[in-house]
């Protein structure tokens, strides 16, 4: 008898990254995930870059140097989007845990579309990417227009 | 998941107010030293960093944590995943407070 151990189904991060499979829903599953593991890396260099101030101002605009660049901008405005879309697409999903927005259970018809992968699931996916983008072009007005 | 969803909506709402904390002056002008170590002599805003800290260590490790197990299952890797993302949210909340506490006694140069 095969060991649980040998079966290899597992697909891992392939398996994760996979586009082909779900259409939107997948995306945002996907989305979800690495905008929540680039906020968590963020977070961990902002920590990083505050504690600077213990070492005094010299040590603050050193820090300052490094980060309020160009770069450091896009890295932000990065942030901004990943931060809106990552809020707002976490809301639809506690509505979505909460059973709202699924629908009413049906008898499944061929072409067996899920019920619970409707407009309203579909329009709040739409909704985070699009307020992610609004969110951008707010942050880019404020970070190179000199606000 | 109730603990990912009350942290994450917590930092939905304390985020919100240190991005306006920002925004009350001109971005250049809010980052220079003397203004950031008066945010941190201001008790109500430390308490909100503090929070803020709190709220966006457990969410975010909790979250890789579930990554994690969603991408492996064992005894081992779930105990140590869980193990590891606990040890890390511990050590980057006491090292924020670290800052905070530190940056509170700073006097102006």
């Amino acid at each position: 008898m095969e060991k649980l151990s040998d079966r290899n189904n597992r697909e891992g991060i392939k398996g994760w990254l996979n586009p082909s499979r779900y259409g939107w829903e997948r995306v945002s599953y996907w989305l979800q995930r690495l905008t929540g593991v680039g906020l968590l890396a963020y977070f961990v260099a902002h920590i990083f870059e505050t504690s600077s101030l213990t070492q005094g101002p010299d040590a603050w605009a050193a820090m300052l140097e490094l980060t309020q660049t160009p770069l450091g901008h896009l890295i932000l405005l990065l942030v901004i989007g990943m931060s809106t879309f990552h809020s707002v697409n976490g809301i639809r999903l506690i509505f979505t845990q909460g059973g709202k927005g699924l629908g009413n259970p049906g008898r499944p018809d061929y072409p067996y579309d899920a019920v619970s992968l409707n407009y309203r699931q579909k329009s709040g996916i739409w909704i985070a990417l699009i307020l992610a983008g609004v969110a951008m072009l707010y942050g880019a007005s404020v970070l190179f227009g000199g606000e | 998941m109730k603990i990912h969803y009350v942290t994450g909506l917590g930092a939905l709402f304390v985020v919100a107010v240190h991005i306006m904390m920002r925004l009350i002056m001109p971005y250049e002008l809010s980052l220079e030293y003397e203004n950031v170590i008066a945010n941190y002599h201001n008790i109500p805003y430390v308490i909100l960093l503090e929070s803020i800290l709190v709220l966006i260590a457990i969410h975010g490790f909790n979250g890789l944590r579930v990554i994690l197990l969603e991408l492996r299952q064992s005894k081992a890797w779930e105990d140590g995943v869980t193990i590891l993302t606990i040890a890390a949210m511990m050590g980057i909340v006491a090292y924020g407070t670290r800052t905070i506490i530190i940056a509170n006694g700073l006097g102006f140069e």
